[in-house]
């Protein structure tokens, strides 16, 4: 076996040597780009071997690279084995949308024990001395096989009228498909002849925004496609609040309908795209906020959002995927995350399962930052959580020159801090268009570094540069000059969307505070830090740090888990014992009303300041802006 | 036998001074070092530590000014020298506070005056002096600078730094070595914030004076005193970013719904009882200075705050 | 100090029984936390946590209920010494004070005074308490006359100021079984007060210097069988006053000499300023006030500063959301949104006056946040705002359609014009700035 090591994100994943470095990836969770299918023919699974052998034909593959592009070690992912341990650069530009929707995250070794297992049988046909019933005669034989044992084993109705004739018509080669719910081990299905190599799952993070599918090979336990897409709901509404106000009107079925259609547009491209047949998923998991899982189930979310805010169901459930609409095989199971109140919902349970804070005996804070965010703390015996609205200020909205991480965005910025100039790249390396959330975070650490900005946000007028300037409305500072934009326009950050993503920050930083205060827990308590949600992936952890949009701690024990929904749905997928823990993590947790919470206000106002008002809290950032000062000011 | 109460202080207030003695390099009859309480206020053991100050406030352009005081004033709103004399020699007060608030007529230029009135006010009175300069962003660093320049030597305290414009009034304040009111919307987090810029821009601590902002009573009182209250809090748990003395000037009083529409009978005394009541409340909650507008309401804060100086001495 | 919700949790038997009602021990731990759950529901607490989590959730200062019926208020029961930390709960009662030398038309018309005025302020009708009727003529027939004319007039909580018994014990016939605060007792006279408190269940104040005397004397009331006490430090000073107030609140809350956990009672007729006496009374921790009848102005300032001082400074008090007029604003004049946090409404109302601009000032409920808080905290949206929009008939009200919000929910305006179908101009961050703007900006 062999470690894999991808970067930038350090996951490590161990494969057997001779595995293709596209399938170790996929294992590992990260979503490439293969439009061919893993063929050799497209040339997007572009990676970089750092260090470690491999095997990889450079004459036959040669010219998907510049020499340059060879030299630093650039070679197809599906075309590359493993022969030694490596470590590999996976460039943005490989990885498979336009939008980055984040993926990986898990960077432990799974276990794998699937909910759903498929047995072939061959099974003696009755005889006058051996008249034993059909059922028992296939669940014997599937005990035989390796199943459960037989008495724990019952079939449906459904499936008990196909036996007969089916057992017969195939002489009594079969394959039965057993599944693990809750009353039992249930025989979900039985086809002739020895299928048994066909076992397909499926684990879905059901966004408000975006839906994403992993289609996981149940039998390999290996990723074998991924998919995504936008969740159709958006065309009623874009918030949540907005869709629940239209289901109220209209009735909740569309609402529910576009969500299946959703999440089966993603299974169908995934499944597609491994050449697999849907009839084969013969289980799907998902992960949403409480609002779109309800949706999904075609509950009535109404009262979810109206005071006292009562969710119908908080416990995971089990469904029969069919009766939802989901187009897999008809006895395909469907489990659905448990929620905690409103906001802290099947997402955020996943992103726990995802990063193991409820495991541990070490205190754990968790940041989920989208348009909302959720904060999670604690350990294994307790947990506290908020929610409240970042704004999207941190997702490029609300910014005049922001936008989502789409090509051309710029999205890692540095500052000169004596002639102010930047230099700065962006998604798929093309002339800048705007800028996007983990862009936004580096340009505020970055000018308040270089003293273009006092820690309130505030531009120094003063300072004579053409970069910065009045404004049309508000003072601001010039990232790119027009000419060196796709735009054709100068690319600014102004003074006013300074103070929105200070407001911002301050939030999430603020949340933070007032959970770790209802615990008694300071910053230095904290073993790990773990950020998740659309942006987390590529948010520069030190410059999060000095705009204080989380307490300092050891950049090292800061951790990018990126979509932890989905991971924590994979995790749910792959691993049934895991689920047994979710209702108890659903359980455990104690939900803080900020807006009840009266030191909120004041925690929020301490926090619109770069970093903090309290620089104690801030030390190290303390000290690295002092620092900088003095060499400015030094000659 | 009774313990003493314990409430944990580990600090003490920054000072700050205010007004330069010949001796001093000034003019002034008088230097103030406000500040260095080592408890709440009116609660020092000894009674040695010196009364809140009161600040008598004056106008250069009684246009911008409470009618209810230009008709108790009568001529002398005319003629901030004369108003400032009988602030000193007949209203008793402790500090003149001169607004200059004929820079908020629009597109206003006139600097050299300004210039002149501040030395008019100086002559006139031998109190140390609280300049407030300029109401217009534009002007500001002019104001100051002509401010700063004309006080030259006297330990002026300028106002007022905000959150938004603060470099200006530090500038001069820096160069011609005067200390300056920093004012924050009613929030101790923000007066902190404030401190913190200035003093990063070269403003030492002890030449800062906060100023939380004083709502009128019934008109966000309520969260001045509180604010104040965790100001002084914090300065004696040693927080060293809030470690200087407050004024407060309650100067809303004047123009709330109350005061405003009273009948011309009580008008006058509802405008005393809520700048007496404010500026009482606001001491007690650690303001150093306290600025009024109304001469009677300089000598019922002065004989309250005798009264609590003195102890029967049981 | 508190207990955190994490301490309670952790004496707590973390079983997750669900027997309280709550769904897990953590959850019980931070109603208890917030004193919203009493320790005894948990049926599986033992003597240790009990004891501890009792001992901090008792009240540090005793709750004294005065007079009966629909005026009678309760005074004591704080927990802090500064309002910030969490807030202070009992306002003083203000007694105006009658003499029984008065003619009986003098107290009616005092007492009938403290019955009827009211002060209406932020949704809030202030009102002073009751009388304190004082023993001027040292007779027992002068006080019965003066207290059944303050009787005759008003069901109001009183205060009987007198140090002779005998008046005492004639007033107390007409008055006794209304719950009045008898004052006071003294180191002399303590046990003849205690016996008449006792006889008609009376509120008692004790009255010494020195704090060491007061504790003794609530010690020796309380073994007398009084427990209803007020105490008065007897401060001859300003400075008497406030040291000693607060020494005895410090000392209370802390519970460093229990002795003193009492409310303090004083007389503010003692004082040149009367006014100042008040005002310091209800700042530093007075909870039943004497004064002379006060002048209208002081009247309104003494009401007004006792509703702030007793305002949760941490709770902001709230507007009614609805439309507002300032002015008489036509069909085009400006429709300004904010929110319902009173502060605000009144900051941006007196300037809207200021800037003479008849306008409309549409407030939506924030839940009393400020614009900067609502909007972090999610409160203040397009929603909320399309639905005041309707529900206030705003569009019956003006012919244009445009909205003016404040500077700091800038971030808002795209969504609310979609949500509103109105065309939202920003407005100042500063309200100060407002009079300018309208001048500047403002077209229908």
């Amino acid at each position: 076996m062999r470690t894999v090591t991808f970067l930038p994100g350090y996951n490590k994943i161990v494969a057997p040597r001779g595995t293709t470095i596209l399938d170790a990836a996929q294992r590992a969770g990260i979503n490439m780009n293969v439009v061919c299918g893993g063929q050799g023919k497209c040339g997007k699974c572009v990676v970089y071997v750092q260090s470690g052998k491999t095997k990889f034909d450079r004459e036959k593959f040669g010219r998907f690279f510049t020499e340059e592009e060879l030299k630093q070690g650039a070679c197809l992912a599906c075309e590359t084995t493993i022969q030694g341990d490596l470590s590999v650069i996976i460039p943005e530009s490989t990885l498979i949308q336009e939008q980055k929707i984040l993926v990986n995250g898990i960077d432990t070794a799974i276990e794998f024990h699937p909910s759903v297992k498929k047995y072939y049988v061959e099974l003696q046909s009755p005889t006058l001395a051996d008249p034993s019933p059909d059922l028992s005669r296939l669940l014997w034989g599937i005990q035989k096989g390796g199943g459960p044992i037989a008495e724990k084993m019952y079939a449906p109705l459904e499936v008990m009228r196909e036996i007969p004739a089916l057992l017969r018509h195939s002489d009594w080669k079969v394959t039965g498909t057993i599944a693990l719910v809750p009353g039992g081990y249930r025989l979900i299905d039985l086809q002739e002849n020895d299928t048994s190599q066909r076992l397909y799952g499926a684990a879905v993070d059901l966004g408000s925004t975006t839906v994403v599918a992993y289609l996981w090979d149940l039998i390999t336990g290996k990723v074998a496609a991924v998919a995504s897409n936008y969740n159709r709901q958006i065309s009623c509404g874009e918030d949540i609040l907005a869709r629940v106000n239209y289901a109220q009107k209209n009735g909740i079925e569309k609402l529910q309908a576009l969500a299946v259609d959703s999440i089966n547009a993603a299974l169908t491209t995934a499944a597609n795209s491994a050449r697999i047949d849907r009839e084969d998923i013969y289980e799907v998991v998902v992960a949403g906020n409480t609002v779109m899982t309800h949706m999904l189930l075609g509950i009535d979310p109404a009262y979810i959002i109206k005071e006292p805010y009562v969710p119908v169901v908080q416990r995971a459930l089990s469904v029969a995927a069919a009766r939802i609409g989901l187009t897999c095989n008809k006895n395909c199971g469907l489990f659905a995350f448990p929620a905690v109140s409103d906001f802290i919902g099947g997402d955020i349970i996943a992103d726990i399962l995802a990063c193991g804070m409820s495991e541990k005996e070490e205190i754990s804070l968790l940041v989920d930052i989208g348009t909302n965010f959720e904060v999670v703390l604690g350990n294994k015996e307790w947990m506290f959580s908020c929610a409240g609205a970042a704004g999207p200020a941190l997702e490029g909205g609300e910014v005049l020159f922001g936008m989502r991480a789409n090509p051309g965005a710029i999205e890692k910025i540095t500052i000169d801090p004596v002639t102010l100039a930047p230099a700065f790249s962006t998604i798929s390396g093309i002339k800048p268009r705007g800028i996007t959330g983990s862009g936004l975070i580096d340009i505020l650490a970055e000018l308040l570094s270089a003293g273009v900005i006092d820690r309130t946000g505030r531009i120094n007028m003063e300072i004579k540069n053409p970069r910065i300037r009045a404004g049309a409305h508000f003072p601001e500072y010039v990232i790119a000059w027009a000419r060196e934009t796709d735009i054709r326009k100068d690319i600014v950050i102004t003074e006013n969307d300074i103070k929105n993503l200070i407001m911002s920050k301050a939030s999430i930083h603020a949340a933070c505070v007032t959970l770790m205060k209802e615990a008694g827990v300071s910053r230095l308590d904290i073993a790990t830090i773990y950020f998740a949600g659309a942006f987390g992936n590529y948010i520069n952890k030190k410059n999060a740090t000095i705009i204080g949009l989380i307490p300092e701690i050891d950049l090292e024990r800061i951790k990018n888990i990126g979509n932890g929904a989905v991971a924590g749905a994979n995790l749910a997928l792959i691993n049934r014992r895991k689920r047994k823990l979710l209702d108890g993590i659903a359980g455990q947790i104690a939900y803080i009303e900020l807006n009840a919470e009266p030191s909120f206000m004041d925690e929020y106002t301490s926090s619109v300041f770069l970093p903090h008002t309290d620089l104690s809290l801030f030390p190290r950032v303390q000290a690295l802006l002092e620092s900088i000062r003095e060499k400015k000011e030094a000659p | 036998m009774i313990p003493e109460p314990n409430f944990g202080w580990t600090s003490t207030v920054g000072e700050v001074i205010l007004g330069a003695t010949r001796a001093e390099g000034g003019t002034r009859s008088r230097s103030y070092r406000i500040g260095g309480g080592t408890t709440l206020p009116f609660m020092e053991k000894g009674i040695t530590s010196p009364s809140p100050l009161i600040a008598f406030e004056i106008c250069d352009d009684s246009r911008f000014w409470s009618p209810i005081i230009n008709e108790f004033c009568g001529d002398l709103i005319h003629d901030p020298g004369a108003w400032a004399k009988t602030a000193e020699t007949t209203y008793g007060a402790d500090l003149v506070r001169l607004c200059l608030t004929s820079t908020r007529q629009r597109d206003f230029s006139d600097i050299p005056t300004l210039g002149k009135t501040v030395e008019t006010v100086l002559a006139s009175t031998t109190l140390p002096l609280i300049l407030e300069g300029s109401n217009e962003p534009k002007i500001d660093s002019e104001v100051f600078l002509k401010c700063g320049e004309t006080g030259q030597g006297e330990r002026l305290l300028l106002g007022t730094a905000e959150a938004g414009r603060y470099r200006s009034i530090a500038a001069a304040a820096l160069a011609y070595n005067h200390s300056i009111i920093a004012q924050s919307p009613i929030d101790i987090n923000l007066a902190k914030q404030l401190n913190i810029l200035l003093t990063e821009i070269g403003v030492q601590k002890d030449h800062i004076v906060i100023d939380p902002y004083t709502g009128a009573l019934g008109y966000g009182f309520e969260y001045s005193y509180s604010a104040m209250e965790r100001i002084r809090f914090s300065a004696l748990k040693g927080d060293a970013d809030l470690a200087m003395p407050m004024i407060c000037a309650p100067s809303d009083s004047l123009t709330i719904k109350e005061v405003r529409e009273a009948d011309t009978g009580v008008r006058n005394a509802i405008a005393v009882e809520w700048e007496f009541a404010t500026s009482l409340a606001a001491a007690v909650a650690g303001a150093e200075i306290v600025c009024v507008r109304h001469p009677d309401t300089v000598k019922r804060l002065k004989a309250a705050f005798t009264g609590l100086k003195t102890r029967s001495g049981m | 100090m508190a207990l955190k919700a994490l301490d309670i949790y952790k004496l707590l038997p973390k079983k997750n029984c669900k027997e309280c009602g709550d769904p897990t021990c953590l959850t019980f731990a931070m109603k208890l936390a917030a004193g919203k759950a009493d320790i005894d529901i948990c049926p599986y607490l033992d003597e240790n946590a009990k004891s501890v989590l009792g001992a901090t959730t008792r009240p540090p200062i005793k709750l004294v209920k005065l007079g009966v019926g629909e005026r009678s208020f309760a005074v004591g029961d704080e927990f802090v010494l500064y309002r910030h930390d969490k807030t202070f709960y009992h306002p003083p009662g203000i007694m105006f004070k009658v003499l029984d030398t008065q003619s009986e038309e003098e107290i009616m018309a005092i007492t009938a005074r403290v019955r009827d005025e009211t002060l209406t302020r932020v949704g809030a009708d202030l009102k002073f308490n009751g009388t304190a009727i004082v023993n001027t003529s040292g007779t027992a027939d002068a006080y019965a006359k003066a207290v059944a004319s303050v009787e005759k007039t008003a069901g109001l909580p009183e205060v009987l100021v007198s140090d002779n018994p005998a008046a005492l014990a004639a007033a107390l016939v007409l008055c006794g079984s209304y719950h009045p605060l008898i004052c006071a007792a003294t180191q002399e006279n303590y046990k003849q007060m205690c016996a008449l408190a006792k006889q008609y269940g009376c509120r008692l104040v004790v009255r010494a210097p020195a704090l060491d005397a007061l504790a003794q004397l609530t010690k020796d009331c309380v073994a007398e069988g009084v427990k209803n006490l007020l105490i008065d430090p007897a401060p001859q000073t300003l400075g008497d006053f406030i040291t000693r107030s607060t020494a005895i609140r410090q000392l209370a809350i802390t519970r460093a000499v229990p002795d003193l956990g009492y409310p303090v009672y004083l007389d503010a007729t003692a004082f040149d300023d009367e006014d100042a006496a008040i005002a310091l009374g209800i700042v530093k921790y007075s909870s039943v006030i004497v004064t002379s009848p006060l002048s209208p102005a002081s009247a309104k300032a003494v009401l007004t500063l006792r509703q702030n001082i007793y305002t949760d400074p941490q709770k902001p008090i709230q507007m009614n959301p609805g439309l507002y007029r300032v002015g008489t604003p036509g069909k085009d004049a400006p429709v300004l949104m904010t929110v319902n946090f009173s502060l605000t409404y009144f900051t941006l109302q007196g300037y809207l006056e200021s800037s003479r601009v008849p306008c409309f000032m549409l407030i939506v409920d924030t839940e009393g946040l400020s614009v900067l808080t609502s909007v972090a905290a999610g409160k203040l949206n397009e929603t909320l705002i399309r639905d005041a929009i309707r529900k206030f008939g705003v569009e019956n009200e003006v012919t244009h359609r445009k909205l003016i919000i404040p500077g700091y929910s800038a971030p808002l305006s795209g969504r609310i014009e979609e949500a509103t179908g109105w065309k939202v101009l920003v407005g100042p961050r500063d309200a100060a700035e407002i009079g300018e703007y309208l001048h500047q900006e403002w077209k229908p």
